[in-house]
């Protein structure tokens, strides 16, 4: 329980730091780092469930990001919802796509699960730009998201979405923890390791596996979500297969064994994208050799490594442990 | 307890499985011996539900179970640890054995944190109590030395409060002190749990010394069956299976 | 949705031959990219992720060389071999590497590859779309056939992809290097034992594959467009055909890239919106029903 309490505590310390920033009047430059880094952070936090905690990875992830993006949008341009009312109705979209798409694809092994999930982000991809008059095609919705009150709260204002969309972040990110330290994250982190003998177990591989798929997609949904209200708009890029690899990259980057790693990745990747964009136009090319760099010479994320060591100081602990009571034991038996 | 009646099974035209009929006494603790390829493990993966019997009924408690899918067969209370043990690399040993337990459980809820809970610790930890485990409890599995992932793999198995647990080589890959001390550990369990316990073993002396009946495979079929006394002076054993050089070593088991 | 359009097509046989000829097109431009995927994944059990690009830098190649020597059937050629030698490179350089390492590692190297060539592209030909033109060996007048008119480059792709296909097959099945691949998609260790270096046979493979890639860039470019980026929307593509034909067979994929051909072709005149959506319904099922494809071997 301890542990439970301790992870709230450190949310609502998030929280209250996340909310000082306009407080101090932080450059707008800042804020607006602030927030594209929420949205794409959830990005790479649920997909780190499939990838670092279930080990499914996905290359389609980017699809559920874009769901929930276009299906909040074309809600609030019709006129017909509220905002939280088309916040459920994109997160409910987002989620029966993934059911959809994980019916299809959890049953499969790693590879056809890869490049499914890819492929059916083309999918989606092509019918946003092909249904020009539903999605507007290449152009994305244009002429804004209307924003209309709820209950007091005026998201039109900029200093009021922004703690909008930190409510938010945090919130999902706080589920996300809750999903990882729960008995259901342990029977995730079973089946990455060794779904053969989970099954042995008892457990229902592909109903958990599709669950984790569910959920994960849902809180790409709202990062999606909070990235069209911060941008007033939605765009094909949003779902396009390169997003899906950025997220991947952020997990690199940041570390897929450390909760928050995928997080320290967003920040990362927003600030390499923003130092190369003022020194080239090559962006792809320098973030491919950082890849090639990583991949090839680390072969993990650097807070990996970190984690790495911490584990292993842990597990000389537990040896020493161990070796002492055999030590006992011998000479128990030796008497 | 487990009853087997007219087992088939081949793969590709190759007969694995010939015709077996076994019968298993509720509470037994029974060995399954045979040369390399008799289709011992093969008989272990139809019991379980890995792949279907081509003919032939499965009986559990009465209860024909052939054809199940592995996990309703798991659930129906058969548990079973492998030859080379299979294991979670990345849990330690109390994690693997509480997430082990919740499964059985049904507690794999989203709802309630933080992991373990208490129902599925307490579980746990009795059984690192009973396989000698406690001193590693720590220790991730991918770390463990080789007996300790062998009893991590039965202790699996375990948390599952199998009515029949299926063990395959236990003291495989072990030097002759361990083996004694994992066959007195299997001993203990199997008096601990009153359950149906039937273990695949090459050592001779340790079958003939704790096995109450003895099943001999051959060919994928049943050549002998009885006490370990019966089993060793049978004469088509000694000829198809115990060999010269083997018959010495069995010799040996009789007067140890 | 126009299903009376796609009608009126079947009714007459122009139009049959036209959508036949341009069905067929697509479906060898596929077949050449599918069967190098299929046939890297058959043997080395990687999925390619960087197919796409090998296929896109294999088009600027043939576009390039045919500025300077004016031959097309030699830029063709060339761009087959040096996409061929550029593969090989990947394979040694980067993806052999990887070959022990989870499938995220493999997707990451790929997608790194992705990005760089991209990039390289725009900056070496620039990111305006270039075009190759028809080059004068097939400035002909058009083969009608029943009516149909069939562009003789057109003709001569398909002929041209169906024998490169029909080599490959050949190779593959009749000869002691094909023998030794097979083998090696079985069990590579087994066949290192045997005193083969099983490592040059995998380079090997990995450039016969490129290659494949190359040739069809060479063959699309005096047809299509030649943008940076334009290897993606056909890797999905050739993904697809290997899915439904069958990961590691080329028969498999020869089969299916017809089948996908087609159905573009058809499908754009009677539900141009749904062309997408049919492929990947059509994928979907063989997933649903055989999940190891038409001709693929059962999951090992």
């Amino acid at each position: 329980m301890a542990g439970r309490w301790r992870d709230l505590g450190l949310a609502a310390l998030g929280l209250l730091l996340l909310l000082l920033v306009p407080v101090f009047g932080a450059p707008p430059a800042i804020r607006d780092f602030i927030m594209f880094g929420m949205a794409y952070g959830l990005l790479a936090m649920s997909l780190n469930l499939l990838i670092g905690y279930t080990g499914l990875v996905s290359f389609g992830h980017a699809m559920f990001f874009a769901a929930g993006a276009y299906a909040f949008g074309l809600a609030m341009q019709s006129g017909k919802f509220s905002i939280p009312g088309a916040f459920v109705l994109a997160i409910g979209f987002t989620a029966l796509m993934a059911l959809i798409v994980g019916a299809i694809c959890v049953r499969l092994n790693e590879i056809y699960f890869a490049f499914l999930t890819l492929a059916f982000q083309m999918l989606f991809y092509n019918i946003i730009l092909g249904w020009v008059s539903f999605t507007g095609g290449d152009q994305g919705l244009m002429g804004g998201i209307p924003r209309p009150k709820f209950l007091g709260i005026d998201l039109a204002d900029r200093t009021q979405l922004y703690i909008f969309c930190s409510v938010a972040f945090v919130v999902c990110i706080a589920i996300l923890r809750q999903v990882v330290t729960s008995p259901f994250g342990y029977t995730l982190r079973m089946i990455r390791d060794n779904q053969e003998r989970a099954a042995f177990l008892g457990i229902n591989v592909i109903m958990v596996k599709l669950a984790c798929f569910v959920i994960s997609a849902c809180i790409a949904g709202v990062g999606g979500i909070l990235l069209t209200l911060f941008v007033s708009g939605a765009y094909p890029n949003f779902g396009f297969w390169t997003t899906s690899g950025e997220a991947i990259f952020m997990i690199l980057l940041g570390g897929s064994n450390v909760f928050l790693g995928p997080l320290v990745g967003t920040v990362i990747l927003r600030l390499l994208n923003d130092i190369t964009v003022t020194y080239t136009s090559h962006t792809e090319l320098v973030l491919g050799i950082v890849i090639l760099v990583l991949v090839l010479g680390l072969r993990k994320g650097p807070l990996d490594l970190l984690a790495e060591r911490w584990e292993n100081r842990r597990q000389a602990k537990a040896q020493a442990v161990r070796d002492a009571a055999d030590k006992d034991a011998q000479a128990g038996r030796d008497a | 307890m487990l009853k087997l009646e007219n087992l088939k099974k081949s793969f590709g035209g190759v007969a694995a499985t010939r015709d077996v009929t076994l019968d298993f006494a509720d509470g037994s603790l029974s060995a399954i011996i045979g040369p390399n390829g008799a289709g011992k493990t093969t008989l272990f993966n139809l019991i379980t539900g890995r792949f279907p019997p081509d003919t032939g009924r499965i009986l559990l408690a009465g209860e024909n179970i052939a054809g199940l899918s592995q996990r309703r067969i798991v659930r129906l209370g058969i548990g079973r640890a492998f030859q080379v043990a299979s294991l979670f690399p990345t849990l330690t040993v109390s994690e693997a054995l509480a997430a082990a337990a919740q499964a059985h459980q049904r507690r794999e809820t989203v709802l309630r944190s933080p992991f373990p809970l208490a129902a599925t610790t307490k579980q746990g930890d009795e059984i690192m109590e009973l396989l000698g485990l406690t001193r590693v409890a720590g220790i991730l599995s991918r770390n463990l030395s080789h007996g300790d992932q062998k009893l991590l793999d039965i202790g699996l198995a375990l948390a599952l409060d199998p009515k029949v647990l299926l063990l395959d080589e236990p003291t495989a890959g072990m030097g002759p002190e361990e083996r004694w001390r994992m066959i007195e550990t299997v001993q203990r369990l199997w008096r601990a749990r009153r359950m149906t316990l039937i273990f695949i073993e090459h050592d001779m002396d340790i079958v003939f010394k704790v096995a109450q009946t003895v099943r001999v495979l051959s060919y994928g079929s049943v050549l002998a069956e009885g006490t370990p006394d019966e089993v060793r002076t049978n004469a088509k054993v000694i000829e198809a299976y115990l060999g010269k050089s083997a018959h010495g070593t069995a010799g040996q088991g009789a007067t140890a | 949705m126009d299903l009376d359009a796609l009608l009126r097509c079947v009714g007459t046989t122009s139009c049959v031959v036209t959508q036949l000829t341009s069905g067929m097109i697509i479906g060898m431009l596929l077949f050449l990219i599918a069967s190098g995927v299929t046939l890297i994944f058959g043997v080395l059990n990687v999925i390619n992720f960087a197919h796409g690009s090998l296929y896109m830098i294999g088009a600027y190649a043939a576009w390039t060389f045919y500025q300077l020597t004016g031959s097309y059937f030699v830029s063709a050629l060339g761009a087959a071999v040096a996409v061929g030698m550029l593969g090989i490179l990947f394979e040694r350089v980067l993806m052999s590497k990887v070959y022990g390492s989870n499938v995220l590692m493999q997707l990451l190297v790929c997608y790194a590859v992705v990005l760089i060539s991209d990039d390289l592209i725009k900056i070496i030909w620039g990111p305006v779309p270039l075009s190759m033109g028809m080059p004068p060996e097939f400035r002909l007048p058009p083969i009608r056939f029943m009516g149909g008119v069939i562009p003789p480059f057109y003709l001569f792709m398909i002929l041209a992809a169906m024998a490169i296909g029909l080599l490959l097959w050949l190779v593959i099945v009749r000869t002691r290097f094909g023998s030794i691949v097979r083998a090696a998609a079985i069990n590579g260790p087994m066949v290192s034992a045997l005193g083969i270096r099983v490592n040059l046979y995998y380079a090997a493979v990995f450039g016969i594959g490129s290659a494949l890639a190359g040739a069809a860039g060479a063959l699309a470019a005096p047809v299509r467009s030649l943008t940076p980026g334009m290897g993606f929307s056909i890797l999905i593509e050739s993904f697809i055909v290997t899915v439904i034909g069958g990961m590691g067979s080329i028969v498999g994929a020869f089969v299916a890239s017809i089948i996908i051909g087609l159905t573009r072709s058809f499908g754009s005149i009677g539900f141009p919106l749904f062309v997408d959506g049919v492929m990947f319904l059509i994928m979907a099922l063989v997933l649903i029903f055989k999940p190891s494809g038409l001709f693929g071997r059962e999951h090992r």
